[in-house]
């Protein structure tokens, strides 16, 4: 018996093997709507406004942004249910705008949430189903259904009815449809958003599995410690645009340093602001009001810079006390947000 | 034993996917679809209740009349039902896939949608059958009306043909469907228009000569004149006869699923183009 099978497959069917998972050049895509009732108005939106990405095979590729900076619209456009309005997207050498059905075969996508799934039948009828759609042989049909319940821990809630599983079980159920085919490139979108600690971190580990079996995951999330934890790199969409793409620790050095210094206190005024800006080693300094109180955030890059040095600049106010901690995802992100912003 | 794998000449290109076949969804459609319907039991009052209840109130209504007209009327309430639950039900499903948010990750599948609705239209045809018999066994045999039919055989395989026409009419407006989560309004109103233009409950003959050329766009019309032509006796129908209505029914329904493929093809990439998929 052999144990393997050698197979010449046509370039064209499958797509080349080399170059990047995602290559997407200046895309752009615009919602039309209508507002009004008689007298009706188009309405448009820029969900995307010139975005290029990169992502390699194998990698784990995060995408930030705040709610509505186009995240979702992205996932879509590149997992073939959108047309972008502009702008080339290929996914596994393929453009996705010519021919999507070629790319389906080999991308799943989870989308997540309460709805997306048949609710009055059971985890594994929907799994067969969307199996058949999916071009699973029926011969592996039963032991893959198997295998994915197990890995997404629902095997003992394989039999019950959809409309009885908590949002979480869901969420795992949108994971196993979206594994089912073994994709070699993987969308997920928000995969850990309603999940409990524990479920979430299952999931975490999960994905972290399905990357060293060499699958290309694409994730969207609003967890910025997940996306430290999880992916090789990360890109910041504002407004539909990219204003940011890099490891974890290149966005540091964007931002300003990998060191953070923060005091809380009342009325800094101008100079001293400047005066800090001033520092060697002060990059950025960002303040915040709450009411009458401000807070000062300072991004460092020098080792040098010492928080009895800041605090020595704020003498003037009385019992400051200035906390050093390391710049994390979500000082980059909240920056690189406001920045563009404003 | 170990398993046999497959493991492809590194090199540039990627492993053949299975892919998926039209049958084995339009299969699975259908698998899925009785499914959904046994888990809803509402089902029961469209396709088995209402038929009857329609039918006994027709018979009710004409059963001093000559025997041809109660078979008339009893046939006609029952397909309106039928027809009801064919027309109605297939394109009903897709707007439950907008609501269930299952339209998207079913349009997203490396397969037409349209062996999709076909699995639906396959069910609901049945369903109508299943309805039709029903209809028969009560009125006709429980309650006693009187059938006259010429030749229970031919009614039956033109019954069957009347279906199939039907089928063709619930594809294509299954596609507005796709198009639009507004289509359930539009069908709702057309939806009794169309049982008078289709000669459901009263031959064509009967309508205004303008009314003509509608009723002839639609497949159901040609084969339920010929399944009155052959099995209601004295039944003069359209001038072309028998071979005439069943040449027409064959063709239209023909030209309608072509139709109804090119539409599906258009309509989906509208969609990925308007970006509508998750509206309802």
């Amino acid at each position: 018996m052999l144990d393997a099978t050698f197979i010449f497959v046509w370039p064209t069917l499958a797509g080349p093997m080399d170059g990047p998972a995602i290559r997407v050049r200046d895309v752009k895509r615009t919602y039309e709507s209508r507002k009004g009732f008689f007298f009706q108005e188009k309405v448009r939106t820029e969900a995307l406004r010139g975005v290029d990405l990169e992502v390699a095979r194998g990698e784990l590729f995060g995408l930030l942004g705040p709610n509505g900076a186009g995240k979702t619209t992205l996932v879509k456009v590149l997992s073939t249910l959108l047309l972008p309005t502009s702008g080339s997207v290929e996914v596994l050498g393929i453009d996705v705008a010519k021919d999507p059905r070629r790319v389906r075969p080999r991308i799943g996508l989870v989308l997540g949430g309460e709805r997306g799934l048949y609710n009055r039948i059971s985890a594994r009828e929907n799994l067969r189903y969307f199996s058949d759609l999916y071009g699973v042989p029926p011969s592996q049909q039963g032991r893959r259904i198997d295998e994915v319940l197990a890995t997404v821990g629902l095997t003992e809630a394989a039999d019950r009815r959809v409309e009885e599983f908590s949002r979480g079980m869901k969420q795992k159920l949108h994971l196993a449809r979206g594994i089912l085919h073994e994709p070699e490139l993987l969308f997920l979108d928000e995969p850990t958003i309603g999940l409990d600690p524990k479920s979430a971190r299952e999931m975490r580990k999960l994905i972290r599995s399905l990357v060293a079996k060499g699958v290309t995951v694409l994730l969207t999330s609003h967890y910025m410690f997940e996306a430290e934890e999880l992916c090789h790199r990360v890109a910041v969409l504002s407004r539909g645009r990219i204003v940011a793409r890099d490891t974890v620790q290149g966005l540091r050095r964007l931002v300003g340093g990998d060191r953070t210094m923060e005091v809380e206190g009342y009325g800094f005024d101008d100079a001293e602001l400047r005066a800090l800006k001033a520092l060697p080693g002060v990059s950025r300094v960002v303040t915040e009001e709450f009411g009458p109180r401000q807070r000062l955030t300072l991004r460092i890059r020098s080792m040098d810079l010492t928080t009895g040095e800041v605090a020595g600049l704020l003498r003037a106010h009385r019992g400051l006390e200035v906390k050093e901690r390391r710049t994390t995802l979500e000082d980059v992100y909240l920056d690189l947000v406001e920045e563009e912003a404003s | 034993m170990s398993a046999p794998t497959t493991t492809v000449l590194p090199g540039l290109i990627a492993p053949a996917r299975p892919r998926a076949s039209g049958p084995r969804v339009l299969a699975a459609s259908f698998r899925l679809t009785v499914l959904m319907f046994s888990a809803d039991p509402q089902w029961i009052i469209s396709s088995l209740m209402a038929p009857v209840v329609f039918a006994l109130a027709a018979f009710e209504m004409y059963r001093f009349s000559s025997p041809v007209l109660v078979l008339f009327s009893i046939l006609g309430a029952g397909m309106m039902s039928m027809w009801a639950q064919t027309l109605y039900g297939s394109g009903w499903a897709t707007g439950q896939d907008r609501e269930f948010g299952t339209l998207e990750p079913t349009l997203g599948a490396p397969v037409s949608y349209v062996w999709v609705v076909g699995g639906r239209v396959v069910w609901n045809t049945i369903s109508g059958l299943i309805g039709g018999a029903v209809v028969l066994a009560v009125v006709g045999g429980a309650y006693g009306a009187p059938l006259p039919i010429r030749d229970p055989l031919t009614f039956v395989a033109l019954f069957l043909l009347v279906m199939a026409a039907l089928s063709t009419v619930g594809l294509l407006f299954s596609a507005v469907f796709v198009y639009s989560r507004y289509a359930g309004f539009v069908q709702n109103i057309g939806e009794f228009a169309f049982y008078v233009v289709t000669g459901c409950m009263f031959p064509v003959a009967l309508l205004p000569g303008w009314t003509l050329p509608v009723s002839l766009a639609f497949p159901p019309t040609w084969a339920l004149d010929a399944l009155r032509s052959a099995t209601f006796p004295g039944y003069g129908g359209l001038p072309w006869g028998l071979t005439g209505d069943l040449l027409g029914t064959v063709g239209l329904s023909v030209l309608y699923l072509a139709v109804s493929v090119g539409l599906f093809r258009y309509v989906t990439r509208h969609l990925a183009e308007k970006g509508a998929a998750e509206e309802w």
